[in-house]
């Protein structure tokens, strides 16, 4: 009901547009680019949006982390508070941990700020981990978009360090225990292990007080700074080679299917960051993080029991906790205990996964290019691996918290240990066989096909004129799917959109494309 | 659009704020908040500033009398013959479990408030319960095993009195003396062998006292010539404040630092997103 | 609600029409048909082909009762706003701030998706992907163009650039080394040796010398050399260790390490680094039942009666013991540093001070 009125405001705003987009052009030349870059086509699949997550998590951790910033003191030298949380009441501590007490109890909004920069950072990390394990097992890494997974790595990488620098910077007991666990892990390096770590701390643990000028630096404006590069290099080079997606009706090597940036993907994708912002601040406000208050500052000589990193080092100190009691030393040096599980294992596993496009290569002997992903059980080997990885980094996870879990059900840690020993090699082996057989069985079944709901799929032939693949071909699609095809369709029932079903499976004649002249979809047709 | 319907149309939204709002109000009313609570901030604020500095006096806490009326110990007796003498022998000689003849009222009264005895098995370790003795009758019970102590010629450690103290001096001997085992926020943690270090936040300033002085094995005792009567009276009062000035940051997820906190982000934060996602993506 | 729109290309006079192309090709490349970026609109797209439909497009009413939703939702975040202002005015509280801001930004985002998902075109748009590489020529001129360069610039004047630039640029690359170095001083005896020395009494956390009898038997007590209970500073964090007293009599079986531990009047004093061998951290859960350390990061199980040998968990080597002797007045005092290196492993821990 458009209204004349509506109709002349909105002429109107055409027109200042207008204005406004001339003067920017006249100088900088960018109609051509807005829009392109307006009437982009993103696929919204929904797993699409977990880098998304991740993104958006990262902007909250740089507005909360830049308030966090205006009162944290980067400073090792010794105050004696007097505040209001009395139980530290005249303790000498540094100034580095005074002010994130202060920032906690007195500034405006501190805890909470505090708290949701916590919250933002865990979210941030299984944000990443979610995106990457998407990424891994749909093969969205293959060729052209190596780079991208390299650069989506190294900002994993980045970003543990990151987190990790983080939950140092406020000198309690908890984060000292960890500088001191990563102290000793740095120190284990051969040949150059103690000079790296004195290096870094500007001496002898815990450190000069320079040391917390160091690490606020760090973690203020060296790591954010790598990954505001990498960030924008990976979003570019996204940009760029355009967003992979399922194979599905209507979807070629060639073509995209999806909403446009403006206004469509923009809108979802501002309410996406809301959502995100919603759910920070909510934890940030009703779930404690990181007291560090009842933690107390740091002693070397002081310890506390679930001494534990934060959830995406868990891994590392699960596997510190596992590796067994041996050191080697000969000629008068020793490789010292924490340097294997602490530095050779996350070597080993960085180098298998930055090394992974060429390993994939060569093992499925693909060099093509690829646009449309896999399905998991397309290529059970490579499930198998990603899965059976999951699982030995779960393991190890597990292992960070054999104390509390011993707690918690009242078995001894050295019985949860062994266990967990021998999980590490047996549970990837298993998961990753049964996984295979799995694929393999969903291959012969053909069961779940990937589907997308057809509302209404408008395809533009080379003539210009215009298609419409809706519902009325979705019938036919799902007639021809259980006549010819028997595949289930009790997926189906989940919500009316997949009532579809099995139109990928019934291929493309049905819906009419090849007659409408567009490259027939179904390159890859589910249906086998 | 005339000016009425406009109104008219602001009122739907206008109701609905107001609803939301009146709605907000009240959950923000009924959350708690706990370190803002009265009673926190009141031994926050009060309890040290009562202790000045260097009033430390080896006697300042001194124990608690236990009865020697003979009513009462023949009270305790029946009871102790009826529940504990299968284990700990006629008299507390000791049986399949160990001699009572020198624990003192402290230990007694430490194993029975807590519920960590009667033990269903010999074998198992002691943790903390439900007591299964009502306030009278540990008393009772107390007073019989001290009588029994005392005609034995050794009394055992009586139980403590808790005087109010410094809970800045009890934050850093439990820091240095308690945590590794208790955890720094005293939610307990695990020792070799399967024996398991119970949570501090239901004991009372007593148990903690006199868990300090006794030494309820696994943990260690830890005698006069260590900590001073004040010493204790500082960890216990400490540890009762950790565990009831409630958590300012929210809800404690056990207290258990960051493995639970990363089952909340991920499973709560992330899972929540990913919820989220699905609503506004297309699901295929 | 119908979106009206005008393109750009064809703004030339008649809007009357609401018309908005279904679909774009997308990409600088644009497709084989040439239909791709800057191709003029073509403004004959009969109305049933556009994409101005939008779920709630045939159900007004709905459409305008959602409006009102979305309405509120901003209102409550508006709303939210004012109570965060109050909030801040009163003093400021975590969990009202962080239920107002999730409101707040909760109530903008559902505002925003539902804007999204029934008031905006739902159709999927289908687009070129384009070629996102260059094609064979384009690469050949990039070739020329470089080898052009490289050799106006190399002929003749490449011993510059090997003979000169290389080697000096290496100099002074190895220069920006030294104040690299500055960060960190040697690290010197800090790994050999601990703020222990001969005669130091042992000290609790106070500066309070102890004595015999102070701790009971199977009592554990952190103690540091007198004069360096300061742990902070970096001379003093190797020194914390633990003092046991595993008893005199009822134990002598025991097998301690002679000439390591103290034996007076009942009491049994042993002393152990509370630095552990494998990653430092503090040692001391103390299970007196079974007379083991315990480290709270990595659960390495010390046990105590063979001079702290690692039994379970991932430390290598047993605790260092500092040998203890006990003055004619009753203190108990360290006879010597530790005699080994305290903590955990490095290259050269073997090797010399």
């Amino acid at each position: 009901m458009s209204t004349v009125a509506e109709r002349s405001t909105a002429r109107k705003r055409a027109l200042l547009e207008e204005k406004v987009l001339d003067e920017i052009d006249d100088r900088l030349g960018t109609s051509k680019w807005l829009r392109n870059a307006m009437d982009k086509i993103f696929p919204d699949h929904w797993s699409f949006m977990v880098g998304e997550i991740a993104m958006y998590s990262f902007v909250i951790l740089i507005i909360t982390g830049i308030y966090l910033a205006l009162f944290y003191s980067p400073s090792g030298s010794v105050v004696v508070y007097h505040g209001p949380y009395a139980p530290l009441d005249g303790q000498k501590m540094t100034q580095a941990y005074e002010s994130v007490i202060n920032l906690s109890f007195s500034v405006r909004a501190g805890l909470v700020m505090r708290q949701a920069h916590h919250w933002a950072a865990d979210i941030f990390l299984a944000a990443i981990a979610f995106h990457l394990c998407r990424v891994f097992f749909t093969g969205a890494f293959r060729k052209p978009r190596e780079t991208n997974w390299i650069i989506g790595l190294t900002l994993l990488l980045v970003a543990m360090l990151e987190g990790f620098s983080g939950y140092s910077l406020p000198d309690d007991l908890l984060s000292g225990s960890g500088l001191r666990v990563v102290f000793s892990i740095i120190q284990s390096i051969p040949f150059v292990g103690v000079w790296v770590a004195f290096t870094l701390w500007g001496g002898a643990f815990p450190g000069t007080s320079v040391f917390f000028t160091r690490l606020f630096v760090i973690h203020e404006f060296l790591f954010p700074l790598i990954l505001l590069g990498l960030l924008g290099a990976h979003l570019g080079i996204l940009w760029h080679q355009k967003h992979t997606d399922f194979p599905g009706p209507g979807k070629t090597e060639h073509n995209i299917v999806g909403s446009r940036l403006w206004p469509q993907y923009a809108i979802k994708s501002g309410g996406l960051f809301m959502f995100i912002a919603a759910i920070v601040f909510g934890l940030g406000g009703f779930v404690q993080i990181n007291p560090i208050w009842v933690y107390g500052p740091y002693s070397p000589a002081r310890g506390s029991a679930g001494t534990q990193p934060d959830w995406y080092v868990g891994w590392l100190d699960g596997a510190l906790r596992l590796w067994p009691h041996w050191e080697f030393r000969s000629f008068g040096h020793e490789i010292a205990n924490p340097f294997f599980p602490g530095i050779l294992l996350p070597g080993i596993v960085f180098t298998i996964m930055y090394a992974w496009p060429a390993i994939d290569r060569r093992l499925f002997a693909d060099n093509e290019e690829h646009n449309l992903l896999d399905r998991p059980r397309d290529k059970p080997l490579r499930t198998a691996i990603g899965v059976g990885a999951l699982f030995f980094f779960a393991d190890l996870t597990v292992a960070s918290a054999t104390d509390l879990i011993g707690n918690a059900l009242n078995i001894s840690f050295e019985l949860l240990i062994e266990i967990l020993q021998y999980g590490s090699f047996v549970a990837p082996i298993v998961a990753g066989v049964v996984t295979y057989k799995v694929c393999n069985l969903l291959n012969a079944q053909n069961a779940h096909p990937i589907q997308r709901p057809v509302g209404g799929i408008i395809v533009r032939d080379a003539r210009g004129a215009f298609h419409t693949l809706g519902a009325e071909h979705a019938h036919e699609a799902h007639d021809g799917d259980r006549h010819g095809n028997g595949g289930d369709s009790g997926h189906g029932g989940e919500e009316p959109g997949l009532e579809a079903a099995g139109l990928e499976a019934a291929g493309l004649e049905a819906a009419g494309l090849e007659a409408a002249g567009l490259e027939a979809a179904g390159g890859e047709p589910a249906g086998g | 659009m005339s000016r009425t319907n406009k109104s008219r149309a602001l009122a739907g939204p206008a109701a609905l704020v107001a609803l939301a709002a009146a709605l907000f109000s009240v959950l923000v009313w009924a959350v708690p908040a706990p370190a803002q609570s009265k009673a926190s901030t009141n031994v926050a604020a009060k309890a040290p500033a009562k202790v000045a500095a260097g009033t430390v006096a080896n006697d300042a806490g001194g124990t608690i009398a236990v009865s020697t009326n003979p009513a009462t110990i023949t009270a305790g007796q029946f009871l102790y013959d009826e529940h504990c003498q299968a284990c700990h022998g006629s008299g507390a000689v000791g049986a399949r479990a160990p001699q009572l003849l020198d624990v003192g009222p402290a230990a007694v009264d430490f194993m029975l408030s807590t519920g960590r005895m009667p033990l269903n098995s010999i074998t198992q370790q002691p943790l903390p319960g439900r007591p299964y003795f009502n306030k009278t009758e540990i008393a009772q019970i107390v007073a019989y095993i001290n009588f029994v102590d005392r005609s034995h010629g050794t009394p055992g450690v009586g139980i403590p009195k808790v005087t109010p103290a410094s809970l800045s001096e009890g934050n850093q001997l439990f820091l240095l003396n308690c945590s590794q085992c208790h955890d720094a926020s005293g939610a307990g943690g695990m020792l070799s062998h399967g024996y398991v270090v119970p949570s501090l936040r239901q004991a009372t300033k007593e148990q903690i006292a006199e868990a300090i002085r006794v030494g309820p094995r696994p943990m260690p005792g830890f005698g006069p010539g260590q900590l001073t009567d004040q010493q204790v009276s500082a960890i216990a009062n400490y540890v009762y404040y950790l565990a009831h000035s409630g958590n300012r940051g929210g809800f404690g997820i056990a207290n258990f630092g960051p493995v639970p906190e990363g089952f909340v982000a991920i499973i709560f934060g992330l899972g929540l997103l990913l919820l989220v996602a699905r609503l506004i993506g297309n699901r295929g | 609600m119908e979106t009206v729109r005008e393109g750009t290309a064809s703004r030339d006079g008649e809007g009357e029409r609401p018309f908005e192309l279904p679909e774009v090709m997308t990409g600088t490349h644009g497709p084989e048909d040439g239909a791709g970026t800057g191709t003029p609109w073509p403004d004959d797209v009969p109305p049933e082909q556009d994409d101005t439909w939008f779920p709630l497009r045939d159900q007004p009413w709905k459409a305008r009762r959602l409006e009102y939703l979305i309405a509120s939702l901003w209102m409550v975040t508006g709303g939210c706003g004012i109570g965060l202002m109050i909030c801040y005015w009163t003093g400021g509280q975590a969990q009202v701030e962080g239920a107002l801001l999730a409101a707040a930004f909760g109530c903008l985002g559902a505002g925003l998706v539902l804007w999204a998902r029934f008031l905006l075109p739902g159709q999927d748009v289908v687009g070129s992907r384009g070629i996102h590489y260059s094609d064979q020529e384009e690469r050949a001129a990039v070739v020329a163009s470089l080898s052009r360069g490289t050799d106006a610039m190399m002929a003749r004047r490449g011993f510059l650039v090997k003979k000169v630039l290389v080697p000096m640029g290496g100099i002074f690359g190895i220069a920006a080394l030294w104040p690299l170095a500055s960060l960190g001083p040697r690290y010197g005896r800090f790994l050999y040796h601990t703020a222990w020395y001969p005669g130091a009494r042992l000290v609790d956390e106070n500066g309070r010398p102890i004595r015999v009898g102070d701790l009971e038997v199977d009592g554990v007590l952190t103690v540091f050399p007198e004069g360096h209970t300061d742990d902070t500073l970096p001379q003093n964090a190797m020194s914390p260790a633990v003092l046991l007293n595993i008893g005199g009599d009822v134990i002598h079986e025991r097998k301690i390490n002679v000439g390591f531990e103290q034996r007076s009047g009942g009491n049994g004093y042993v002393c152990f680094s509370k630095i552990c061998t494998h990653a430092g951290c503090a040692v001391t859960l103390f299970n007196v039942l079974s007379m083991q350390l315990v480290c709270p990061c990595h659960q390495s199980t010390f046990n105590i009666l063979e001079d702290c040998k690692p039994v379970f968990g991932p430390a290598p080597r047993p605790l260092p013991q500092l040998p203890l002797l006990v003055s004619p007045d009753g203190y108990l005092y360290a006879k010597s540093d530790f005699v080994e290196p305290v903590g955990p492993g490095f290259w050269n821990r073997g090797g010399p001070a």
